[in-house]
């Protein structure tokens, strides 16, 4: 995923080349900033959520290996319909692993996948924190050398 | 001066041909990264099923969702089906990475022929305004 900007190539936009720039290519830079940094914000805010229905789902499954076999329970049909059933076999989960696929897996190996797949995104979010706050100091000193340019070029009496 | 304004006549109607192939030829490089977009999150999730299968034992059972129906599959079967997409999800990202050079390539040179024209015409409202 990090192939799709060719990021590195324009992340060394040092202080030096703000200060050369004109006024339009300045604003341009800082409205590119705040673009991206929009987008990883939003994507940022996108791993929150899943980590956080992971979280959920890890949740659910602990609870449901801590329910006896034959317990009574309500069966969701839909959203507001639910039907009378007993719990089976709470050993066995089918976990969906993508792409319309399902793996039957006992309770340990479920609870495994949830944490698997939390740290997978743990360590997706702290690296896109990253990229985020450098993009964010860029668009501040872009925008910073631009109000000190405004001021310079308008009149000063 | 007639034949003057003709001819200033079409190179700006030139222009606008070319003004317009040139963004058309935008639209379809956006249209480019959409669906390059679309390929790279598939072949991403794709990868991941094929690491979990990969982590299966032999004798676990793989269930596929086809519609509304779960349809056990064997896991052999399930690599198989995997693994052949990623190979044409890949295939199609290699294609589609040809294609965009080609249209940056053609965006390039349109620049260029729009940006001969507006000189051109340029040079001839001054001519005009001399004479």
């Amino acid at each position: 995923m990090a192939s799709s900007r060719g990021a590195g190539s324009q992340q060394v936009i040092r202080m030096a080349d703000l200060e050369k720039m004109s006024l339009d290519q300045l604003k341009a830079v800082k409205e590119q900033a705040d673009i991206e940094v929009n987008l990883l914000q939003d994507s940022l805010n996108n791993i929150r959520t899943a980590t956080g229905r992971l979280e959920n789902a890890s949740a659910a499954l602990h609870d449901l290996s801590l329910r006896p076999q034959g317990k009574k329970m309500l069966v969701p049909l839909t959203a507001s319909l639910y039907v009378p059933g007993t719990l089976d076999d709470a050993d066995k989960v089918l976990v969906d692993i993508g792409t319309g696929y399902f793996v039957e897996k006992t309770m340990s190996e479920g609870k495994d996948y949830c944490e698997r797949k939390i740290n997978l995104l743990k360590s997706n979010f702290d690296q896109l924190v990253e990229v985020a706050s450098k993009k964010k100091t860029l668009a501040d000193e872009t925008g910073v050398v631009l109000q000190a340019k405004i001021k310079q070029l308008s009149p000063s009496s | 001066m007639s034949s003057s304004s003709t001819a200033l006549r079409e190179l700006q109607r030139d222009l606008e041909n070319k003004a317009n192939d040139l963004s058309k030829l935008q639209k379809d490089i956006a249209k480019n990264h959409q669906v390059r977009k679309k390929y790279t999150i598939q072949l991403g999730e794709n990868e991941l099923v094929l690491k979990e299968l990969d982590l299966l034992n032999e004798d676990a059972n793989v269930y596929k969702l086809i519609g509304p129906v779960l349809v056990k599959q064997d896991l052999a079967e399930a690599n198989a089906n995997v693994r052949k997409r990623i190979e044409y999800i890949s295939a199609e990202l290699k294609r589609l990475d040809g294609s965009l050079q080609d249209l940056e390539e053609k965006q390039h040179s349109k620049r260029e022929a729009i940006l001969k024209v507006q000189q051109r015409i340029q040079s001839h409202q001054a001519g005009k305004a001399k004479a």
